[in-house]
């Protein structure tokens, strides 16, 4: 098995607080790792350990080390191997909430595509075109392209979160909870669109869901008060008796 | 009981609103009822030829053509100093101070905020005389003087809109500009600045009015009743309120009084040109902000 991520004794405290207790993770290569446990249990902190979000909010320390795979080699996310900004380009991350930008559809994707992945504009539109039909949203809005992003749906605007991180061309993509504020049909989009996706890239997702846990991933990190008490494979929760009975036990 | 106040206060903010639309109605009539009848070339160029009097080959004595410039420049000067430096002080406390800095720092746009504009002429004029007395023994009292005082004057208001435009957008707007890899200052200036620009633009409504209407600071940096046109950056001015001042409290006719409503009026009209012209400036860089990627 290949690997795409290495995460090592990672800990990270807001304030002295301590909300990731030095746990330990691999994350194998066009996979889709799925992150459950109680809320307050630090899944979105993880995500954001990835790719150093966390640093935006005051009071954040990290120690540890999280090596990625990234463009053919190892890199040492804290190490200073790649810039913060290179490394949030090629590991992309997907809200809870959509984050949309306040502009048209089409500028949602051209903005970062033009500012960081430095595209000329005459090679935006097949660009912006690629992506959006990989995030089954193009035939929605192919011909209002330049309304704002805001009268879009829920679901609709969070597929095109998804395109818009992966126009960047990531190799890691991490997902917190991208389906926990659409509704039914929309959520089930989302988890096809992600068993799509996970043919070309890394897939890391958080989820509030147990049985989405199970639809989706290859592999499943329980974690509890900032640590990974228990990793599970496929083979280990196919069986659904099984799995509810793992996850009784570590929850 | 509580339907009732619920009642009474909607009432209450109802007639709020409408007392005031009634006070500035009136205003507006009276100003234009006295103001109008004046409003001529005489009322600019006085007995001075008009093309002569625009263009500053005559002298214009008798007219407040001299004024409008005055008034015109020193705003434009104004808003160069202080829109650049609020805007950017508003982007420093919103986004880069820490809670304690962000405290000190208010406190302090707070106190600069509150401080009456005579003080700022004061200022103006005593650093003049420090001026005289060490390194510039030539300085003198002008535009650029009047204007740099001006511009601190209106300094707290751009930063406090600055300030709380940025703060009032949602948080996840911050967040979602890095987590794409923008560095902090595209994030800022191709994501937050143009998402706040609406209340910044308030910000600059409210500094650009205040400029163009404060008398007690120009006074004592500058004014003066008879300078025609200024040729430089330094030279004395005339400018609008000042007029307006000096014809309300010196007139010795009606009609010298009446001149005095026409020039308010004008007044009037040069500030809402400048909040259009401001406005037209805040639309086109939305548009720019937001414009269609050429689609195939």
């Amino acid at each position: 098995m290949k690997l795409a991520g290495e995460v090592q004794e990672l800990a990270v405290s807001f304030f002295g607080q301590r909300v990731l207790r030095g746990l330990s993770l691999v994350i194998p290569r066009n996979r889709l790792t799925v992150i459950i446990g109680p809320s307050g249990s630090g899944k979105t902190t993880l995500l954001r350990a990835l790719n150093r979000l966390n640093e935006f909010f005051p009071g954040a320390d990290t120690r540890g080390t999280v090596r990625l795979h990234l463009e053919g080699a190892w890199v040492d996310v804290y190490g200073g191997d790649l810039s913060v900004t290179g490394l949030r380009r090629r590991v992309g991350l997907v809200f809870q909430q959509p984050h949309i930008l306040p502009v048209s559809i089409a500028k949602n994707i051209t903005l970062p595509l033009k500012l960081v992945a430095g595209l000329s504009r005459r090679d935006l539109p097949a660009r912006m075109e690629q992506v959006l039909r990989e995030a089954h949203l193009w035939d929605e809005v192919k011909d209002r392209l330049a309304s704002p992003a805001a009268a879009l749906s829920g679901g609709q605007q969070q597929r095109l979160c998804l395109a818009r991180a992966l126009a960047l061309e990531p190799e890691i993509l991490l997902l917190d909870e991208p389906s926990a504020s659409l509704d039914f049909r929309a959520a089930s989009r989302v988890e096809e669109l992600l068993a799509d996706l996970k043919d070309r890239y890394t897939l890391v997702a958080v989820s509030h869901s147990l049985s989405q846990a199970r639809r989706i991933a290859d592999q499943i990190a329980v974690l509890k008060e900032g640590v990974i008490v228990r990793m599970l494979e496929r083979t280990e929760f196919d069986n659904q008796s099984v799995f509810h009975r793992l996850i009784e036990e570590n929850f | 009981m509580a339907e009732r106040l619920e009642r009474l206060f909607t009432g209450f903010a109802w007639s709020a609103v409408l007392g005031l639309g009634a006070v500035l109605a009136g205003l507006m009539i009276f100003l234009v009822q006295r103001g109008l009848p004046s409003l001529g070339t005489a009322l600019f160029f006085g007995s001075t030829p008009v093309a002569e009097g625009l263009m500053g080959r005559l002298p214009v004595w008798d007219g407040i053509w001299p004024a409008c410039v005055g008034t015109f420049l020193l705003v434009v000067l104004a808003s160069l100093i202080a829109i650049p430096l609020g805007v950017a002080g508003g982007v420093y406390l919103a986004v880069y101070a820490s809670r304690r800095e962000r405290r000190v720092y208010g406190f302090l746009v707070d106190l600069l905020a509150g401080m009456p504009s005579i003080l700022m002429g004061l200022f103006g004029f005593a650093l003049i005389l420090l001026l005289r007395k060490t390194l510039l023994p030539s300085a003198n009292t002008g535009l650029l003087l009047a204007a740099g005082c001006l511009s601190l004057l209106v300094l707290p208001y751009l930063i406090m809109t600055t300030q709380t435009a940025l703060l009032g957008l949602p948080s996840a707007l911050h967040l979602t500009g890095l987590s794409l890899g923008l560095t902090p200052w595209q994030n800022l200036s191709r994501v937050l600045l143009p998402a706040a620009g609406r209340g910044i633009m308030s910000g600059v409504i409210l500094a650009v009015g205040r400029a163009a209407e404060d008398t007690a600071v120009i006074l004592l940096t500058g004014v003066v009743a008879n300078a025609g046109l200024p040729h430089s950056w330094t030279d004395r001015f005339e400018a609008l309120p000042f007029t307006i001042y000096y014809l309300a409290a010196e007139h010795r006719s009606a009609a010298e009084l009446d001149r005095g409503f026409g020039t308010a009026l004008v007044l009037l009209g040069l500030t809402a040109l400048l909040f259009l012209w401001a406005y037209g400036l805040q639309r086109t860089f939305a548009r720019r902000w937001d414009r269609r990627v050429n689609l195939p």
